[in-house]
């Protein structure tokens, strides 16, 4: 990538929520660590991919990014500021730097508003224009998304999921942001509609030099749209490379499985799955030592007690395995 | 394999469901034929509201009526039609010779009973089996499912176990009578994908030891062309495309097959542009006389909005398509 600073970084980021608080009479404090010290950066204009199973903290990761939730611990920089401890009215107007399109193309319009007041509602919030100015700025986000501007006045049960989910797109963009978190944005729409709305945020990235944090738990949609992508485990980066380098020569033995796992529209196409043992772990208990190791098909003694940290293995290529302790030792791989 | 040599165990015949909705009433289910033969897997693909489901649920009469209804057709099981078997009867054949498993297993377990005592309560009703002889049983088929210290978990409720372990419970019940045929409707559409491939993993090995029919219903063109032996292709209700799964995957008759195909990210290869169907699932009130694919294609002519197309057997493979011709490669006329 560039030599200029990403527009996002961040450090040992940390989440826990508190699901009961310890009290005097030996009853012990339950904290779930959803995330667990991650760390990665996003350059200018570049797709990060964000992926894994449900419970791997990748939701949790996204909205911490965005502030939505406030971290426990941990640095996030956005432009080169420190946002993680601004105050609301500092943290204001960075949030029009940076937007949320959620999975649910369903829940998250709110069905008594116009199409126009969902798109244009940033605008209002923010003080930005006047009705006229809001009413034409909202005409021409309809148009961006490729929906008519003559629906504005429509209400958001007149829309399928893809569509809805285009008005989602619309009101992120309503403030010119320069990040946008994507959780999972085209799982809970049809096959037939997901590819139009994938091609779509693909231009937006292209046309509005946009830089993405993609969500998702699909992994060729991910290496469709993504640059760099990082793999979570139970609250951890485990790997985190270039596209190319992740589908060619996944490190991590969960990466591997993950990828062995999906099956392929290519009937007779003989793959080698590796098929995980168990269950993913409670994220109130993870086990100690490296996260994977009671599902890992090739974990050592090492791995039990002692936790991996994130290496880089090659240029731009990190891992957190014991199988991978560093550069120099390539003879390790599997 | 010569479909045409074998008897099937399943024949399904112009099977059409009427629902009644607010916006009127539709066939959701539309003339639908297709034969399940013994020991395979068939596939039934399509999107949200195509009738792949509510295919299963008519097959075992289990529409729920009022909306559903059963307007016409036919389901041929040994010797038997279910569509017409009084209810007392249809019983005796449904989770004992037909199973179903379904998306979500929590929502088919009972929350209020342990495991172990909805499996004996299926092993008491159909094989009238004794209390001791029932757990028994249990117990063989939990380990037989994958479920460890399956003693012990006879005795959890369905809200100890994670979802890929209710997923085996709901296996292990649908298994209990040695069924036949098994109707597995959106199986591991719930579940992760590391605990997707045990669950298949499970369910192929079983298919081949039990020697079951499975039909296998799905809107994942990647779990279809890995498990399935043949495949239905559903749009709107009804049954656009079928045939062996390397046949459709390698030369996809249906415009409607070609798009979905062709929208697919892959996991390797080249990356393009991703090829879009336009527009979108049509709400079934909206259908017109023509083809239900028609206002989406982009092979479309005057013609495919007068009538729509019926379902045109060459061989092994179906299409209902005015301008596919299975005959002449396919491939090269529509692409």
């Amino acid at each position: 990538m560039s030599a200029a600073a990403p527009l996002v970084e961040v450090e040992g980021l940390t989440k826990s929520f508190v699901l009961r608080r310890g009290s005097g009479l030996g009853r012990p404090r339950l904290e779930l660590q959803a995330v667990a010290g991650v760390s990665f950066t996003i350059d200018r204009g570049e797709t990060l991919g964000l992926v894994g199973e449900s419970g791997c903290g990748k939701t949790t990761t996204g909205r911490l990014l965005l502030r939505l939730l406030e971290p426990t611990a941990g640095t996030i920089r956005f432009a080169g500021r420190e946002i993680q401890r601004l105050a609301e009215a500092e943290l204001r107007p960075l949030r029009r730097k940076m937007q949320i399109v959620f999975q649910d193309p369903y829940g998250s319009l709110d069905p008594r508003m116009t199409v126009e007041e969902i798109v244009a509602e940033p605008l209002v919030v923010h003080g930005i224009g006047d009705r006229a100015e809001r009413a034409r700025k909202v005409r021409l986000l309809l148009d961006r998304v490729g929906l008519p501007a003559a629906w504005a006045d429509r209400h958001p049960h007149e829309f399928s999921g893809g569509q809805r989910q285009r008005i989602g797109i619309a009101r992120a963009l309503a403030l010119e942001p320069e990040l946008l978190v994507l959780d999972e944005p085209v799982s809970a729409l049809d096959v037939s509609i997901r590819a139009q709305v994938v091609n779509l945020l693909v231009d937006l990235a292209r046309d509005l030099g946009l830089t993405y944090l993609f969500i998702s738990h699909d992994l060729a949609l991910v290496r469709h749209l993504c640059d760099r992508v990082a793999v979570m485990y139970l609250g951890k980066i485990v790997e985190l490379a270039p596209k190319d380098a992740l589908y060619r020569e996944p490190l991590h033995p969960y990466t591997r499985a993950l990828l062995s796992a999906i099956p392929v529209p290519r009937p007779g196409r003989k793959r080698e799955r590796i098929v995980l043992p168990g269950d993913v772990p409670s994220p109130l208990r993870p086990p100690p030592g490296c996260r994977f190791h009671t599902r890992c098909p090739r974990a050592m003694e090492v791995c039990r007690a002692v936790e991996p940290p994130l290496l880089e293995v090659r240029p731009g290529h990190r891992v957190a395995c014991h199988l991978h302790p560093g550069p120099t030792s390539e003879g390790a791989r599997a | 394999m010569s479909a045409g040599e074998r008897t099937p165990i399943l024949s399904v015949r112009a099977l059409t469901t009427e629902l009644r909705t607010e916006g009127g009433r539709f066939h959701a289910v539309d003339s639908v034929s297709f034969d399940l033969f013994p020991g395979e897997v068939l596939g039934i693909v399509g999107e949200s509201g195509c009738g792949k489901s509510m295919t299963a649920l008519s097959i075992l009469g289990l529409v729920p009526r009022p909306p559903g209804r059963i307007v016409a057709g036919e389901v041929r099981f040994e010797g038997r039609d279910l569509v017409r078997l009084p209810e007392r009867e249809l019983q005796r054949v449904r989770g004992a010779k037909i199973a179903m498993i379904f998306q979500e297993p929590m929502s088919s377990l009972n929350p209020v009973f342990t495991i172990g005592e909805q499996i004996a309560e299926t092993l008491r009703h159909h094989e009238r089996l004794g209390r001791r002889a029932a757990r028994e049983r249990a117990v063989e088929l939990l380990a037989k499912v994958g479920i460890p210290s399956p003693a012990e978990r006879l005795d959890s409720y369905p809200h100890e176990l994670s979802g890929g372990m209710r997923q085996r419970v709901m296996i292990a019940i649908a298994l209990a009578c040695n069924p036949k045929v098994l109707l597995a409707d959106e199986p591991t559409t719930a579940l992760d994908v590391t605990i997707q491939a045990q669950i298949l993993d499970l369910l192929q090995r079983l298919q081949a030891e039990l020697g079951m029919a499975v039909v296998l219903i799905t809107h994942d063109l990647g779990i279809v062309a890995e498990f399935a032996h043949r495949v239905l292709v559903m749009y709107a209700g009804r049954v656009i495309e079928e045939g062996p799964v390397e046949a459709i995957f390698e030369s996809p008759a249906h415009p409607y097959t070609q798009g979905l195909l062709a929208s697919l990210p892959d996991l390797e290869g080249e990356i393009g542009r991703l090829s879009a169907i336009p527009g979108s699932v049509p709400q079934m009130g909206e259908l017109g006389p023509g083809c239900r694919f028609a206002p989406r294609c982009g092979l479309v002519e005057p013609a495919c909005l007068a009538a729509d197309p019926p379902l045109a057997r060459t061989g092994a493979r179906a299409v209902a398509c005015r301008r596919a011709d299975l005959a002449a490669a396919p491939r090269e006329r529509v692409a």
